[in-house]
C-alpha cells in the first residue's frame, strides 16, 4: 500500500493542485500572526489556528482524493488487489499532507508569530489540537470528493456548509456531542483545556473516524 | 470463478443492469463480450475484476492477480508513460523489466518519455494495456482494448490474450468490434437486457506468432464447426443469439420486426457489419 499512497501523493504534488490549500494556509497564518502573540496566550492561538484551519486540511484532503481520474482509481484498485486498499491509501494520503499543513501552522508562529517561546505542556495541547483539526478536515474532505459527490458545486458547498455547520453546532447546547471546535477555543482561551481535552478529543476523533467510515462505506458504490 | 444469481444496479432505485447472471469461467479460458452500447458490458467486467460489489448474488474464486485495462486510459495524470508505468510496477510488485518487454511487444517504446497528456488514443489504449500486463494476470479483464490500435498491436494482442489463457489465466474481453469473433476456443457472451447469453459462431485459428510460439485451437466438431469450450459457460436463459436465427422479420399478426436496407461504402462495410453484428442485429450484404 505504501506504494499506492506514494503514487498519490506524486499526482497530487506534480497536479499543483496543493497550491490551493497552501495558499489558503499561507493567508489564515499571516492573518493570525500579523501581530505578535504576547507571552501566555500561545495555547488559545494554537487552538484558534486548529479550529479555523479544519476547511483547509478539508480543501486539501478534497483536492488529493480528487486527483486521480475516476477510471484510474479503477486501475489502481485491481493493482492494489481490492477496492479497500486503493481507498485507504487515498485517505493516508490525505492525512499525510494534512499532518505537513498542520506542521507549518505549529512551527511557522515558533519562527514568526509568538513573542516568546510556549512552554513545552501548550507546544504538546497545540499539536493535539492540530491532530484533531487535521482528522476532522480529512474527514470531512473526503466526503465532499468527486467520488462521493461528482458535481463540484455540491462538492464545494458541502465543504463549505458542513464546515459552517460544525462551527454552528458546536455552539449550541449539543456542540459538545459534535465536533467541538468552538468548546475547545473556549476551555483553551479559559485555561480549562487540560481537564476538557480528554471529552473533546474523544468527541472530535469519533467524528473523523465516523466521517472516515461512512466515506469508506460509500466508496463501495462509488468507485 | 463462479458468479452466482449475480444482479446489480447502480443505486437501490435505480433500473437493474444486470439480473440473476449465472456464470462458471474456469482457468485458461477466453471470453468475448458484446452487447449494444449501455447493455450493461463494463458493468459486467467492473463486477467481475471486483472493482465493484454486487447488488445481489455472489462472485466466489476471483483469482488473485487481476489486470485490468479500461476502455479509455486516463491520460489526464502528471506523469510521462515511463513514469507512470514505474509507479504502476511498483505497486503491483513487479520489476520495470516486463514493462519494457511488454513496450516492445505492443510497439510502444517510442511512447515511454512522452507526457501522458499528449498520448493519442491508441497510445494511451497501449499504455493502459502494458499496466494490465505487467503482472502476469491470473484474471485479466480487457474492456474494448482494440479501439484505436495500430495494426501491429492488433495483431498482437491475441497472441498475448492466447498466452495468458495457455497459461491458465482468465481473459475477459469487451469488444464492440468482434476483433476475437474467430479466436479459437473463445467463448462469446451477449450482454443484452440485463442477462448474459451464450453465442456461439464460427472460430478460425490465430495466426502464428512471429517466434513461432504455439497457440491453441479449439478441436473441431465432426460436422466442422469448433466444439465450444465447456470452462465459461453462461447458464442462464435458453435465448438464442439472433445471428442464428433466419433472415427474416416476423410476419403475421403482431410481427414486430422489419427489414431496413442501409446503403454504405465498400471500404466501411466491414465495420459496420459488425458493429450491427455486435448489437445483436442480423446482417446480409446484397452487393
Amino acid at each position: 500500500m505504501i506504494h499506492l499512497v506514494r503514487f498519490k501523493l506524486a499526482a497530487y504534488a506534480r497536479s499543483h493542485r496543493l497550491l490551493q490549500p497552501m495558499i489558503g494556509l499561507t493567508v489564515m497564518l499571516i492573518l493570525f500572526y500579523s501581530t505578535l502573540i504576547p507571552p501566555g496566550s500561545e495555547l488559545s492561538s494554537y487552538a484558534d489556528s486548529a479550529g479555523l484551519l479544519i476547511v483547509v486540511f478539508a480543501w486539501a484532503s478534497r483536492g488529493l482524493l480528487d486527483t486521480e481520474p475516476p477510471t484510474q482509481r479503477l486501475i489502481s484498485m485491481t493493482a492494489a488487489r481490492g477496492p479497500v486498499r486503493e481507498i485507504t491509501a487515498g485517505l493516508i494520503s490525505a492525512l499525510v499532507v494534512n499532518l505537513g499543513m498542520a506542521a507549518i501552522a505549529i512551527v511557522m508562529p515558533l519562527i514568526h508569530g509568538f513573542a516568546a517561546m510556549p512552554v513545552p505542556a501548550d507546544l504538546m495541547r497545540g499539536i493535539g489540537l492540530h491532530v484533531l483539526s487535521l482528522s476532522v478536515g480529512t474527514a470531512l474532505g473526503a466526503l465532499a470528493s468527486n467520488a462521493i459527490l461528482p458535481s463540484p458545486a455540491v462538492s464545494m458547498l458541502v465543504l463549505f456548509g458542513g464546515y459552517v455547520a460544525l462551527l454552528l453546532i458546536s455552539l449550541t447546547p449539543v456542540g459538545r456531542f459534535s465536533v467541538p471546535v468552538v468548546l475547545w477555543m473556549r476551555a483553551a482561551n479559559e485555561g480549562a483545556l487540560d481537564g476538557a481535552l480528554p471529552g473533546l478529543a474523544a468527541a472530535a476523533l469519533f467524528w473523523a473516524a465516523a466521517g472516515m467510515v461512512f466515506y469508506v462505506r460509500l466508496r463501495r458504490t462509488r468507485p | 470463478m463462479r458468479l452466482s444469481s449475480v444482479s446489480f444496479r447502480y443505486s437501490r432505485r435505480g433500473p437493474w443492469v444486470l439480473r440473476d447472471v449465472e456464470l462458471t469461467l474456469d482457468p485458461g479460458s477466453v471470453i468475448e463480450v458484446t452487447g449494444r452500447n449501455g447493455a450493461g458490458k463494463s458493468t459486467l467486467l467492473r463486477l467481475l475484476a471486483g472493482i465493484m460489489p454486487t447488488s445481489r448474488g455472489t462472485i466466489a474464486g476471483r483469482p488473485g492477480v487481476v489486470g485490468y485495462a479500461p476502455d479509455v486510459f486516463p491520460v489526464g495524470q502528471p506523469f510521462t508513460v515511463i513514469g507512470y508505468l514505474e509507479h504502476m510496477s511498483r505497486i503491483r510488485g513487479v520489476s520495470l523489466a516486463s514493462t519494457e518487454e511488454l513496450a516492445v511487444r505492443l510497439n510502444a517504446t517510442h511512447l515511454l518519455g512522452q507526457p501522458l497528456g499528449d498520448l493519442s488514443k491508441g497510445s494511451a489504449q497501449k499504455v493502459g494495456l502494458i499496466q494490465s500486463l505487467m503482472a502476469p494476470p491470473d484474471l485479466l479483464i480487457l474492456d474494448e482494448p482494440f479501439a484505436g490500435l495500430d495494426q501491429q498491436t492488433r495483431a498482437e494482442l491475441p497472441l498475448i490474450i492466447d498466452e495468458i489463457a495457455a497459461s491458465g489465466g482468465i481473459v475477459v474481453v469487451s469488444d464492440h468490434q468482434n476483433q476475437l469473433q474467430n479466436f479459437p476456443g473463445a467463448d462469446h457472451w451477449l450482454v443484452e437486457d440485463g442477462a448474459v447469453t451464450s453465442r456461439s459462431g464460427e472460430r478460425s485459428q490465430v495466426s502464428a506468432p512471429p517466434d513461432g510460439a504455439e497457440t491453441r485451437q479449439a478441436p473441431p466438431s465432426p460436422d466442422g464447426m469448433e466444439t465450444p469450450r465447456p470452462s465459461a459457460s453462461p447458464s442462464q436463459g435458453d435465448r438464442q443469439p439472433p445471428i442464428s436465427q433466419p433472415f427474416a422479420p416476423q410476419s403475421g399478426e403482431g410481427a414486430r420486426q422489419v427489414v431496413i436496407e442501409v446503403l454504405v461504402d465498400a471500404d466501411d462495410a466491414d465495420e459496420i457489419e459488425q458493429k450491427l453484428r455486435a448489437d445483436g442485429y442480423l446482417t446480409r450484404r446484397t452487393s
